[in-house]
């Protein structure tokens, strides 16, 4: 049948492009996790679960980005949430799509140079030497947790506002006329209607910044001084510094089996959440 | 093609070439400041033809070539002086320990010309076939002769010469002295037991194994370059302890000990004296058990892409003018005795430069071992990510 | 409300007005601000090597923007209404291609072309009829695209199906009643409609090929895109040259994200 065949060719390009760039590197990472590290670094072929067994050593790596990345994730909707609701709901129309604009705009430079921009800040010629004339001495924030939060919420407040920004202002705000006409306090309108319906926004919005803080590597190499490890930067040390092929790529594959894990668990609790709020909202 | 007027007008003014280059820009320049010339040089760049390159006499070198070196390693005045001879861009890329060079290398395709390694790691380079041997008639200005061998020896294997000497120098600490309330730090026992009291949160170490697991390995009395397991189990212990109280792992300390950030530092010569000379209360010292004496190289990757350029730049910088003037900018001490016989009698006797003989008489070399050792490599992986 | 956005404004933006200020400081110390000058855009416009990484970088990432819109809209059309194994499994690899997290990627990247080079590049020299040395294989521009191309592809397969899911069938059916040949229906239906959708892919490709840094820094080779520069340039030690560079493509994308939308409300009142 021609239709067929014209599909066919329609996804060959993308075919072969996944299959020679993605299913290839994986199924190299997933044999050179089986094999040993060569005598000056490198790989060299065998079959051992050694790289496997070896993994807690980097238990810490790993404990760190699953604590970081949901706190991270959780500080991110907490601090977009508000200027999302803002922008839908509150904001002048006139300014709004420019007021939009500017959240994605920092966006728009090398996330290199934004933390570097807060290298400045949060060291002691920045902000703790700002405190030190108040008389808080001796505060230290750069390459610490908190400096590594900093940059994350930073990095990543745009993918959050957007995706609740749209559920937002998909709302139909005579929902809320009707509600504060039924003589119910905004705070129950907010709570029973604007909240459930922005629970789409929110969970993609998770879920985008989530993904990437599970990989992170950069935020924490630039500003957590080396001291706070993400699973990324256990990776990267691995393969440029230890040249240790094997091992990284043992742990490779616990990072890509521990996000698909998380993920799926995460969108599974999502759905059944969102059908709960259904049935609620139908009754 | 409408570009050529702008290069010839300002060409007027300049006699060098390298000149005339720079007055081409300044249409851009000024382009750039209202945000639309980074359009322009893009596509002007991207279309071959539109941007006229200079064009250098017969025996040119190419227009770039690609360094990658240590922090704080060089004087940009002499990448500047080496353009305006030869028509050359440097390109300089730093890292933070020879593991990381290695690493680059062996996965190939690392575009570097020129490269900077450590005395130790030169046998596994020539071994790995990752550098050639030098022809030494593209390097005049290096002169066997004047090199001690006890810096210079390494760069030559199998009666080969390699790697041609760059500077020598010691691994010891920086301490900010107007934190120390008067005590004085004179071992590497000392810098880990301040770092895990009064100096909490205030010392770096480097990202660098030899270092930081050898100068760990004093402060118990091991040799520097142990790859014993159980002296190591010590220091992964020691260092895993002192981690919480670190201010950074990091081989570019300078910026945190200028801004006050850091107070003591794992530390090399230059650094010290850099920061030494800029800020007094910051002396250098070394660890009265011992720690680390080294040299550095200049080799050339097989896979390098502009080959005379690299000669050329080494060439340049073994000039014993030109590596005066660098090792008054860096403060690393060097071998050469061409360039020794241009220093003061000051600099001669400057403690951070040349320490006392028996002061130096204490200090390892580095062993080839230690970078091939995979425990060495997984006791700084694991300690990182502790 | 107003002043809690007005403090989000400012956190989002005191950064990069820091970075903005000190592109003018005279001085060499990118922390010190030493008089004003504007003497390091001169520098960062005349170093050589800033232009080529800003070429390398706008050839990445127009490539792999490209090769994506158009393999990634030909797959999206291909997918559209079909069932069975071959829509399960695409399904399954854009899923993975936007899920595995880039530093995977990159390091995966690596690695397989390191080995499967060492494996061709001998079987060409063996085979190699010419005198002279046989070309190398080695990473560079092509490995590069080729990594953004894939993220890029699966980005643009998503967001165009969903314009096509949007999409009202009856224009179709209704140009195949009229007898229209399917590439007639194609064109003048389903392309214009699809359109915004593949625009849309096409820019947010180029933003995250000219933005990245993880993948670039394990398969670029010898190439050095603009956000490794910088990578390099912060180790090295910052001048407010990089500061320069950074308000510059800051003042070039407002210029864009601006001229964008002109664009659009002067179609949408047109």
């Amino acid at each position: 049948m021609r239709p067929k065949l014209i599909n066919r060719l329609l996804l060959a390009p993308a075919g072969i492009w996944f299959l020679a760039m993605l299913v290839l590197p994986l199924a190299v990472v997933l044999v050179f996790s089986f094999g040993e590290r060569g005598q000056s670094g490198g790989y060299v072929p065998a079959f051992t679960f050694a790289q496997y067994l070896n993994l807690p050593a980097r238990w810490k790596a790993f404990e760190n980005t699953l604590t970081l990345a949901p706190v991270g994730t959780l500080i991110v909707l907490l601090i977009a949430y508000p200027l999302a609701y803002f922008l839908a709901l509150r904001a002048n129309p006139k300014w709004r799509t420019l007021l939009l604009i500017l959240v994605i705009v920092p966006f728009w430079t090398s996330i290199l140079i934004r933390s570097y921009a807060w290298i400045f800040i949060l060291g002691g010629r920045g902000i703790p030497a700002l405190l030190d004339m108040l008389g808080l001495h001796n505060l230290r924030l750069i390459n610490t947790p908190f400096a590594v939060l900093v940059g994350i919420v930073y990095g990543y407040l745009p993918l959050m506002v957007f995706p609740i920004f749209v559920s937002l202002e998909r709302l139909d705000k005579r929902l809320l006329e009707a509600s504060a006409d039924l003589g119910s306090p905004p705070w129950r309108s907010f709570l029973q209607i604007t909240l459930p319906l922005s629970l789409p926004g929110m969970a993609t919005g998770c879920m985008l910044v989530f993904i990437l803080l599970m990989g992170e590597f950069l935020i924490p190499a630039m500003l957590g001084g080396g001291k706070v490890f993400f699973v990324g930067n256990a990776l990267v040390d691995l393969f440029l510094q230890s040249r240790n092929w094997a091992f990284g790529s043992a742990v490779a594959v616990a990072l890509v089996v521990v996000m698909l894990v998380t993920v799926t668990i995460y969108m599974r609790a999502m759905t059944r959440w969102g059908n709960g709020r259904d049935d609620v909202s139908l009754m | 093609m409408s570009d050529t007027p702008d290069h010839i007008s300002p060409q007027k003014f300049m006699a060098e070439l390298m000149r005339y280059r720079k007055g081409s820009v300044s249409r851009r320049h000024f382009l750039g400041v209202t945000g639309l010339g980074m359009a322009t040089t893009v596509l002007g760049s991207a279309m071959p033809g539109l941007i006229t390159r200079p064009a250098f006499a017969a025996g040119s070198i190419g227009d770039s070539v690609v360094l990658a070196t240590w922090p704080n390693y060089h004087d940009p005045a002499s990448f500047e002086a080496f353009t305006a001879a030869t028509g050359a861009a440097v390109q300089v890329n730093v890292f933070g320990s020879n593991e990381e060079m290695l690493a680059k290398l062996q996965a190939g395709g690392s575009g570097w010309d020129v490269f900077v390694p450590t005395n130790y790691t030169i046998t596994t380079y020539v071994e790995e076939g990752i550098i050639d041997p030098l022809d030494m008639s593209k390097l005049p200005n290096y002169d066997a002769a004047s090199f001690d061998p006890r810096f210079a020896g390494p760069g030559t294997v199998d009666g080969k010469l390699y790697a041609a000497s760059k500077n020598w120098g010691t691994t010891g600490m920086a301490v900010n002295t107007s934190q120390t309330n008067g005590r004085v730090l004179t071992s590497w026992k000392d810098f880990w037991d301040i770092t895990k009291a009064e100096f909490s949160g205030r010392t770096t170490v480097h990202d660098y194994q030899l270092t930081t697991i050898g100068n760990a390995l004093k402060s118990f009395g091991y040799s520097f370059n142990s790859i014993d397991p159980a002296e190591l189990a010590d220091a992964e212990k020691l260092l895993i302890e002192v981690k919480p109280h670190l201010f950074a792992i990091t081989s570019d300390y300078q910026p945190p000990m200028r801004s006050g950030d850091a107070w003591l530092a794992m530390c090399w010569t230059g650094d010290g004296k850099q920061l030494n000379k800029d800020i007094p209360e910051i002396s250098y010292i070394l660890g009265k058990e011992g720690g680390e004496i080294w040299s550095d190289f200049y080799a050339i990757p097989k896979s390098a892409p502009h080959l005379d350029a690299a000669y050329a730049l080494i060439n340049f910088l073994l000039d014993p003018a030109i590596n005066y003037k660098e090792a008054m900018f860096h403060g690393q001490p060097v071998a050469d005795a061409r360039v020794d016989a241009m220093m003061s009698a000051e600099i001669m006797a400057d403690p951070i430069i040349h320490p006392a003989a028996e002061l130096l008489s204490n200090l390892e070399f580095g062993a080839a071992a230690t970078l091939t050792d995979p425990n060495r490599a997984e006791v700084m992986a694991r300690f990182k990510s502790a | 409300m107003r002043i809690y956005a007005a403090a989000v404004y400012l956190f989002l933006y005191i950064p990069i007005g820091i970075i903005a200020l000190f592109s003018f400081s005279a001085g060499r110390n990118a922390s010190e601000f030493a008089g004003f000058s504007l003497k390091w855009y001169g520098i960062a416009l005349h170093n050589p090597f800033v232009v080529e990484a800003l070429r390398t970088s706008f050839t990445v990432a127009a490539s792999s923007a490209i090769l994506a819109a158009v393999f990634g809209t030909m797959a999206a059309l291909a997918l559209q209404g079909m069932t069975g194994r071959i829509k399960v499994l695409f399904d399954a690899l854009i899923y993975i291609a936007v899920m595995i997290p880039g530093i995977v990627i990159g390091i995966s990247t690596l690695i397989a072309i390191v080995t499967v080079f060492g494996w061709l590049n001998p079987l060409i020299a063996a085979v190699w009829p010419w005198d002279g040395p046989a070309p190398q294989l080695a990473m560079g521009l092509g490995s590069l695209i080729a990594a953004h191309t894939l993220f890029n592809m699966a980005l643009v397969i998503i967001i165009v199906r969903a314009r096509i899911a949007g999409m009202d069938r009856s224009f179709t059916e209704a140009s195949a009643d009229l007898y229209a040949t399917p590439f007639g229906t194609f064109r003048q239906i389903t392309l214009p409609l699809i359109l915004p959708g593949i625009l849309a892919g096409f820019l947010l490709s180029f933003t995250f090929s000219f933005d990245d840094f993880i993948i670039a820094f394990f398969v670029a080779g010898a190439n050095t895109t603009l956000p490794i520069y910088v990578f390099s340039s912060i180790r090295r030690g910052v001048t407010p040259e990089i500061n320069a560079i950074g308000t510059m493509v800051l003042t070039l994308s407002l210029i864009l994200l601006v001229t964008a939308q002109g664009f659009l409300q002067r179609k949408r009142k047109g």
